[in-house]
């Protein structure tokens, strides 16, 4: 039984060894003690408390009733940026703990009893009257992006691939470009590609990530309808929330299409020799992981079973339970499309793949705890300068936006890149 | 119990803000479950106590600001910052849980071999800025995941490398400390320009009070910088690695190699001890996979080896038929890592190694010989990044049958250790049944002749309230086994006589009353002078043992 509510964690809560590692990096892959850390609201507030340990302490402590839900648990609980981070380096040697879940239900439950900050509600407002999380856009300008694209509208035309655009690309300044590009070059390159027209709205997967779980839900059920009315066989989407949304989200309330990020695309159609790099840039780029394309990006395997203790208290799953560890991100097709385009330089960070540092938009930390969001951000292009890059190069435009507007440790700005960027330069 | 305002604000005006806070969800959450850590007086499903407010110092002149706040109100503090066992927590209704979480700095002196670290400098941010001058630290036994500072100043500091290196008492070299009432101690040659450049320097060492030989536990006042010595590291800057989360393994270390070395009997296991504690020529030496207990090792660690295993793969590797006979084959065994300066020097070792196991009759275990499982072994080791894996079964483990001694102290009595829990095994469901011996520990130090560290682990479910209760009577009942073979506190029970079964501290009178009918009372009455000496307030809990000289009374 996969757990739903916080009272079903409550096991999880007592077999929580207070070990601290999601505090940190695996420990095998810290190279340094300056970006050793790995939990950006554990590394931010530096009390226990707002790391995973501490949340699944709470959690006991909240179900206990020996503490209310104060203004320093509410900010404990929603200062989770949902990377997942946590979840990674718990992994390592746990194999009954679910931190990242568990943190989800603690911001379910804090909703539920009306415990979150006005940002929030502003986004889910706005879900709520204009199916988009960016307050002040409006649905009528949704699909602006697609305009005289001459792609199928797959509310009245069939296709193989739904083309995702997601929030940030249909509204953001300079990003509906970038949708237009994916769009127009995919078609171009011969895949069979439409949008949802009127259908089109807001994945809802941020909602998930900051407990608003029936608003996520009324968003999912309304994209699987459109999306089954389409018999699509696939998505493709620019934006790495989405495809954590439909991948991994979406797909335990029953869709069953495959979804693909637009540099899995890319990657698979320059292996094809279907894309084609012809311009050279020079530049020397450092890519940054996107939690929600990486180490959240594994495929979702379903699962319904019960605990089972063998020689009598060793903890086990029947049947196997599937250990979302990150092994199985996309990792490894962004950085092939950026190894393919001439000229270019690609330097990692020490914190990459799965223990990749958290731009700070994730989990809607962006709208409910802004400083974190930025000092995470800063964090960030630290790291990223501390390679020798000219930029940093993200598949997400959450993450872009993020350290687009962010400083380094020393108060200097950093040129942020979205990948689409590069390929549109270099075809 | 709230602080005074008085004394919260006059913290908050040291601190800021922002890095103290009295609000229930923190300090609730700032309390040891006793059931979920190793904490050596129980398992007890309870907490300890809750702090009055949880305070987060930045530099030395704030924790001895706060420090003396606490003694200006008589608040009791205690200190901790990786928070490993309930001996970093508070002990009392009327104190403050000092976290050093935001002092974590690392500087290396490579010159002079030694690091100055801050509490928060865990072993592996410590270990890999050491790496890239050539050098390395000692890994206390809990692992790379806990403070170096603590390690060394607070609890025993056995671990794979103490062979190598030392425990991790004997690496201190200088200590900046906070007594408990407020005055700032510069240990080591300070006098001429405040820099760390040798040991304990001239005149009289306070290492004994600092740490005594156990550790002082977080009980006297807070040791806010350490210079702790370095040792050679013949590899690379950084350890290369490959293989999918979570089973990394180490990538191309030429220069070192790792073996499990099994033996027919345990005699001869304690002779292969002795040999290498003479030969000098193992770099790290554990008995480390067996923690998960004699029957089921192999399978644990094929499971571990992959990345896709899962623990529901455990019973029928166990019966898997080429698992099941070379976990046989090493039913007594111990890990070793071998470094090489050069060539030479890691074929001398090799033939070191061969020349010992031919004159114990031991031999090189083939199915740790595997590339990917030696790998894995490797990195295991050589980082000490699995600590947690002491938890992994079942959620939770207490030490029984353990001890720092010398190996033919233990070796005789292993099987009948062995005996004992299996049959706690067989007879009861609470504790997990790995097949008695669950033994691990290190081949430790060199002083003395050679010590050894060793535990067996008992592992038992935190959430499972029969577990707990189980395991207690289990770790009762090996005590009065302990106390019947003259082996004294069994280390699940080594700080029973610390904090109270509620998770309290003992009062002065509680702790005379035990003393006095301890041998040799009069070292815990010496223990009383020291403390009064630097602790006249008594801030700091019980787990400094002391008994009122009778002519005190």
């Amino acid at each position: 039984m996969i757990e739903t509510t916080l009272e079903d964690f409550r096991p999880m809560m007592e077999r929580c060894s207070n070990c601290l590692a999601c505090k940190w990096l695996p420990y095998e892959k810290i190279e340094s003690r300056r970006f050793g850390r790995n939990c950006p609201s554990a590394a931010y507030y530096s009390f226990n408390t707002y790391s995973a340990r501490g949340r699944f302490h709470l959690g006991q402590v909240l179900l206990d009733g020996r503490s209310e839900f104060t203004e320093q648990a509410v900010e404990a609980i929603h200062s989770c940026t949902a990377c997942g981070s946590c979840d990674v380096s718990c992994k390592i040697t746990r194999y009954n703990l679910e931190p990242l879940a568990h943190n989800i239900a603690l911001k379910e439950r804090a909703v539920e009893l009306g415990k979150y900050y006005p940002g929030q509600k502003a986004a889910i407002d706005c879900l709520e009257a204009e199916r988009t999380m960016l307050p002040g856009e409006r649905h009528s300008a949704r699909t602006d992006w697609a305009k005289d694209l001459g792609l199928k509208d797959l509310t009245r035309e069939k296709a193989e691939y739904a083309f995702f655009a997601g929030c940030q690309y249909s509204f953001g300044s300079g990003l509906a470009e970038k949708a237009r590009f994916w769009a127009g070059m995919l078609r171009d390159a011969g895949v069979d590609l439409g949008y949802l027209g009127k259908a089109d709205m807001c994945c809802g997967g941020r909602a998930k990530q900051m407990g608003f779980k029936g608003a996520f839900e009324k968003q999912a059920g309304a994209n699987i309808a459109a999306l089954k009315a389409a018999g699509v066989t696939a998505i493709v989407t620019p934006c790495s929330d989405c495809y954590h949304a439909f991948k991994r989200q979406y797909a335990t309330l029953g869709l069953e299409v495959k979804t693909l990020h637009v540099s899995e695309l890319a990657a698979d159609l320059l292996a094809e020799g279907r894309l084609k790099f012809k311009k050279s840039i020079d530049m020397t780029v450092t890519y940054h992981d996107p939690c929600h394309l990486g180490r959240l990006g594994e495929p979702y395997v379903p699962w319904d079973g019960v605990e089972k203790k063998v020689l009598n208290q060793i903890h086990t799953w029947d049947p196997p339970r599937p250990r979302y560890a990150g092994t199985f991100g996309v990792y490894d097709a962004p950085r092939s499309v950026l190894k393919a385009i001439p000229g270019l330089r690609l330097k990692e960070m020490q914190r990459v793949r799965e223990y990749s540092w958290c731009c700070g938009a994730g989990g809607g930390c962006s709208l409910s705890s802004p400083e974190l969001s930025s000092a995470t951000a800063s964090e960030r292009l630290t790291e990223a300068r501390s390679t020798g890059a000219d930029a940093i190069v993200t598949a997400c435009p959450w993450c872009l936006r993020n350290l687009e507007k962010a400083v380094d440790e020393n108060g200097r700005q950093m040129k942020a890149v979205d990948i689409t960027e590069l390929v549109a330069l270099a075809v | 119990m709230a602080l005074e305002r008085e004394a919260y604000r006059a913290i908050e005006d040291i601190v800021g803000k922002r890095n103290v806070s009295e609000d229930s969800s923190v300090t609730e959450t700032y309390r040891c479950i006793t059931s979920q850590s190793s904490a050596h007086y129980g398992p007890f499903n309870h907490q300890t106590p809750r702090p009055q407010a949880v305070v987060l110092p930045g530099s030395t002149e704030e924790v001895r600001q706060v420090i003396r706040i606490c003694n200006r109100y008589g608040i009791q503090f205690k200190v901790a910052s990786t928070f490993w066992a309930a001996m970093g927590y508070v002990g009392s209704d009327r104190a403050i849980q000092i976290d050093m979480v935001r002092m974590g700095g690392v500087r290396i002196d490579a010159k002079n071999m030694m690091a100055i670290v801050e509490p928060y400098a865990i072993g592996a941010v410590v270990q890999v800025e050491a790496m890239k001058f050539g050098l390395n630290c000692n890994m206390a036994g809990v692992g790379c995941s806990s403070s170096v500072l603590a390690g060394a100043a607070g609890w025993m500091g056995f671990g794979p490398s103490s062979l190598f290196m030392g425990i991790a008492s004997e690496n201190i070299l200088g200590a900046e400390w906070v007594l408990p009432d407020g005055e700032i101690l510069r240990t080591g040659s300070l006098g001429s320009d405040g820099s760390w450049f040798c040991g304990e320097g001239p005149g009289p060492s306070t290492r004994a009070v600092l740490r005594g030989w156990q550790g002082s536990t977080g009980a006297m006042g807070v040791c806010t910088r350490m210079a702790v010595r370095l040792h050679p590291w013949p590899g690379p800057k950084l350890i290369p690695t490959y293989g999918e989360v979570p089973s990394y393994k180490a990538d191309g270390l030429e220069n070192f190699r790792t073996y499990t070395l099994c033996f027919n009997e345990w005699e001869d296991y304690a002779r292969a001890f002795q040999l290498f504690h003479e030969a000098d020529v193992i770099y790290l030496g554990h008995r480390q996979f067996n923690m998960f207990g004699r029957d089921i090792k192999g399978a644990m660690l094929k499971i571990l080896v992959d990345s896709g295993g899962q623990f529901s793969d455990l019973l029928p590797l166990m019966d898997d038929p080429y698992v099941k006979s070379e976990n046989e084959k090493m039913k007594i065994d111990v890990q070793i890592v071998l470094a090489g300066l050069t060539e030479r020097d890691l074929a001398y070792k090799e033939k070191a190694v061969d020349e010992v196991l031919r004159q114990t009759h031991g031999w090189k275990s083939e199915f740790m010989l595997d590339k990917e499982m030696r790998d894995f072994v490797l990195l295991y080791l050589l980082r000490l990044g699995r600590k947690n894996l002491n938890y992994t079964l079942c959620s939770s483990y207490e030490g029984n049958f353990g001890m720092s001694s010398n190996v033919f102290v233990a070796a005789p009595l292993m099987e009948e250790a062995s005996a004992l829990k299996r049959k706690w095994e067989q007879d009861t469901p609470h504790i997990a049944a790995v097949g008695g011996d669950s033994d691990m520990g290190s081949m430790s130090g060199i002083g003395g002749g050679g010590t050894t560290g060793w535990e067996f682990f008992v592992h038992f479910d935190a959430y499972d309230k029969d577990s707990i209760r189980g395991t207690k009577e289990f770790i009762d009942d090996s005590q009065r086994w302990m106390l019947s073979k003259g082996l004294g506190a069994d280390m699940g029970r080594w700080n029973a006589d610390a904090r109270r079964e509620d998770g309290y501290d003992y009062t002065q009178e509680e702790h005379d009353a035990i003393y006095k009918n301890l041998p040799q009372p009069a070292i815990f009455e010496y223990q009383w002078k020291v403390r009064e000496a630097f602790n006249p307030r008594h801030l700091t809990g019980s787990y400094y043992r002391t008994k009122t000289p009778e002519n005190v009374k």
